[in-house]
């Protein structure tokens, strides 16, 4: 089989698309909402840990070590070695995405209130801000920017795993591209493979835009980006 | 063989440390070492192509200062494309072009994931070189070759460095992924081991790929302060954080 | 998840359907059935993923609510979750899976079958009738190396051993009917094995392109015959009965009874081995959409209009 034109035909079919409206979407809204799960508890996690190791310095290294070795963790190996555990589950597929997200969120919450000038903590503590007042009140909103980079990173990050769940049963857009593989010879497999990568790269660059947008609305006082 | 993964924790890395103390498990195709050379081999072969097509480009496009917001849309585009997607996407392709199963549509994977962040950080880099230096540069009657190769890249050159290390510590782990497309590599462990469920072999499968992933980051860590002079380490250090 | 509903534009709006649509199941006739939501899985091939979706369908005519988690992976990985009850409802090979709850398994079907049963009850799964259809492990070589090799039997094979290369799925080389048996029975030895996946695209590539000599093919694959494969015979005798039957947890049993067990037997019973290669050819050689091959082939068996 050569030819780029060989190729062409019989990869892709918008007949197909079209008949699975309906599961499309719904394998989209899984997809986020694994993300979502995944976010919003990596985040807790991440400023628990954040606020530990603002708090103790010396825990920060361990802290990132170990953050950092699950990062190294490939996630089809650490998503199998669950699944005995914790079973073909949503569970088994956001303990993964979790711990993938907690590195850069760890990373980035630290160096964003570390960012905050020290002159601005001064003043505000002169104003008779308490510790706690002052974390929530200044240093985090000061800080939003660089926490905002970080979970723009985490959130595109985990939207490509969460195509990796498919081989746990979960899968979201993933589903397609899992499916896909034992089709790959017929243009129904070939086709679900371009829907799930397609997808997943759209939903990446919406949520992504989305975020910044967010980061916009609730820091109107800062223009400045990081460079991402 | 296949074990049940036991309760008991200590037992269970007996077991692995046994089938690392079995010598018929490091050699022959199936082997460990096999499967490590096959991964490196996969993971110098990306990074470096990778960062042929992303640097140069990149260095220069942030030289000249321009296609600023271009460049990071596409990079993060391309950032916001899964692997596992791109492995069984080529699948097919390779297939239908004659070039096989297995080992290019991983290749062409680990490029789409390493070229992006290389070709971020290196435009980041030698685009945010001080205004003024180059100024100065340009005053002291450098020619803008001269002021590429000896200012703007020497300065953005622990950001470029950090971004191929992290790139290459991501490939290895990445990497994996192409043994569920017929490759073998360390993936290959980890794809038996979920397949027969057989967690003493997945877990094996993974400690190698990690501890590959550390030594890769220990390794191009040494050389990167080899060649980095001490005073620009700071700023490769913060810039990562935000960046990479 | 999946639940038929139509295409929607504002979000709200959606969540309204998907509630209103799935209260009113997907079949036009029959009332929906009370009860549990049945989850049907199947083994990361296309063959059995159609079977499932041939299951799935039925039941979803005759009224009962199904989710799909369909190529869920080798039995090692789906086989606990049926157990667990992650999965309701899976289409197995009495032999293969037999053996792999540690039974013996032989070619006498309904020996192997009630054996079967036997094994699965302590862990309250039921084993409905089994079809005619058989899909059995084979080995399959491309006919060049069939006529330069002179293959026609697996035993043939034995000449050549150290010499060839044998692919299949990762789980290959613990199985007794695939690595582990043709070690054992037919004293075979392979210079490697190369782990691809069970029977399907990746192995028919790799055949070939002469990567491997020999791969797993599934006795009932259609892509067999349509690329010239030839499919040596098993003369040993290596392989058991392996005829399709749906395996269902029994609190699903319990919860519907006698309609959900015919429903399934009746679709059971028209499945023979020839239905199942054509089935097959649809979807791997003519590259058919899974789902409609499944459709079209309940409206011709009369088990929906």
């Amino acid at each position: 089989m050569t030819g780029p034109a060989l190729i062409a035909a019989g990869f892709f079919s918008w007949e197909w698309v079209v008949n699975h409206l309906d599961d499309i979407w719904d394998r989209t809204i899984e997809h986020l909402i694994l993300t979502g799960i995944a976010i919003v508890v990596g985040a807790v996690i991440s400023l628990v840990l954040s606020v530990v190791a603002l708090r103790y310095r010396r825990t920060y290294t361990p802290i990132t070590w170990f953050a950092g070795l699950l990062y190294t963790i490939p996630s089809l190996a650490l998503f199998a070695f669950l699944v005995p555990v914790t079973g073909l589950s949503i569970l088994t597929a956001e303990i993964g995405l979790v711990s993938y997200t907690l590195l850069i969120l760890i990373r980035n919450i630290v160096a964003g209130i570390d960012g905050v000038p020290p002159a601005t903590v001064e003043s505000a503590r002169g104003m008779g801000y308490t510790t706690r007042g002052l974390f929530i009140a200044v240093e985090l909103p000061l800080a939003l920017p660089v926490i905002m980079a970080g979970i723009r990173i985490a959130a595109v990050t985990t939207i490509g795993l969460v195509t990796v769940t498919a081989l746990i049963g979960q899968g979201g857009l993933g589903f397609f591209i899992a499916t896909g593989l034992t089709l790959i010879h017929s243009p129904v497999g070939t086709t679900q493979i371009v829907v799930g990568t397609v997808l997943s790269v759209v939903l990446a660059v919406a949520v992504d835009m989305s975020l910044v947008g967010v980061e916009r609305l609730t820091t109107p006082w800062s223009r400045k980006r990081a460079a991402t | 063989m296949v074990s049940e993964e036991s309760g008991n924790m200590i037992e269970f890395f007996g077991d692995v440390a046994q089938w690392f103390g079995d010598g018929a498990n490091w050699t022959g195709a199936e082997g460990i070492l096999n499967r490590l050379s096959e991964h490196i081999q996969i993971t110098l072969g990306a990074t470096a192509v990778a960062a042929v097509l992303a640097l140069p480009p990149a260095v220069w496009l942030g030289h000249r200062r321009i296609g600023g917001t271009f460049v990071v849309a596409a990079v993060n585009i391309g950032r916001a494309i899964p692997s596992f997607a791109i492995v069984v996407l080529f699948l097919p392709i390779s297939i239908r072009l004659g070039l096989g199963f297995g080992f290019w549509p991983t290749f062409l994977a680990l490029l789409f994931l390493a070229a992006p962040p290389m070709f971020t950080n290196a435009y980041a880099g030698v685009a945010g070189v001080d205004a003024d230096l180059v100024e100065a540069s340009r005053g002291m009657g450098m020619t803008d070759r001269e002021i590429l190769t000896k200012v703007e890249v020497p300065m953005a050159s622990p950001v470029i460095l950090a971004a191929v290390r992290v790139a290459a510590v991501q490939v290895v782990a990445t990497a994996t992924l192409g043994a569920l497309v017929g490759w073998g590599g360390l993936g290959f462990f980890i794809v038996r081991g979920f397949a027969t469920r057989d967690s003493v072999v997945l877990f094996a499968g993974a400690l190698l790929v990690a501890v590959l992933a550390i030594l890769t980051e220990a390794v191009l860590g040494t050389l990167e302060r080899r060649v980095v002079p001490p005073t620009l380490r700071e700023r490769s250090a913060s810039i990562e954080t935000v960046v990479a | 998840m999946r639940k038929p509903f139509r295409r929607t534009v504002v979000g709200a709006t959606i969540v309204a359907f998907a509630l209103i649509a799935s209260a009113c199941g997907s079949g036009d006739d029959g009332a929906a059935k009370d009860g549990p939501t049945i989850t049907i899985g199947s083994a990361a091939f296309s063959e059995n993923a159609l079977v499932a979706e041939i299951y799935a369908q039925a039941l979803e005519a005759d009224g009962y609510n199904v989710e799909r988690k369909l190529n869920t992976g080798p039995r090692e990985v789906y086989a606990p979750a049926l157990e667990s009850g992650e999965l309701d409802l899976v289409p197995e090979y009495i032999g293969t899976v037999l053996r792999y709850l540690g039974g013996d398994a032989t070619s006498d079907s309904d020996e192997t079958h009630a054996a079967l049963r036997l094994a699965w009850e302590s862990k309250d799964i039921v084993v409905l009738d089994y079809a005619a259809a058989q899909d059995k492990n084979g080995f399959a070589v491309t006919k060049e190396t069939a006529d330069s090799l002179g293959l026609a039997k697996v035993s043939d094979l034995a000449a050549h051993n150290g010499t060839l290369v044998l692919g299949g799925p990762p789980e290959c080389p613990e199985r007794d009917f695939c690595l582990k048996g043709l070690e054992s029975v037919y004293e075979l030895s392979f210079k490697e094995f190369r782990s691809l996946d069970a029977g399907g695209p990746i192995t028919v590539a790799a055949l070939e392109g002469g990567e491997i000599q020999v791969g797993l093919m599934f006795t009932s694959a259609a892509t067999i015959l349509a690329k010239g494969f030839v499919l040596l015979e098993d003369d040993k005798g290596l392989q058991p009965a392996e005829n399709i039957a749906p395996a269902v947890r029994k609190e699903i049993v319990d919860a519907y009874g006698d309609d959900f067990k015919t429903t399934l037997n009746d679709v059971s019973k028209k499945l023979t081995t020839i239905e199942l290669v054509s089935l097959n050819k649809f979807v791997e050689v003519d590259g058919k959409d899974p789902e409609q091959v499944a459709a079209e082939w309940l409206k011709a068996i009369g088990v929906t209009e």
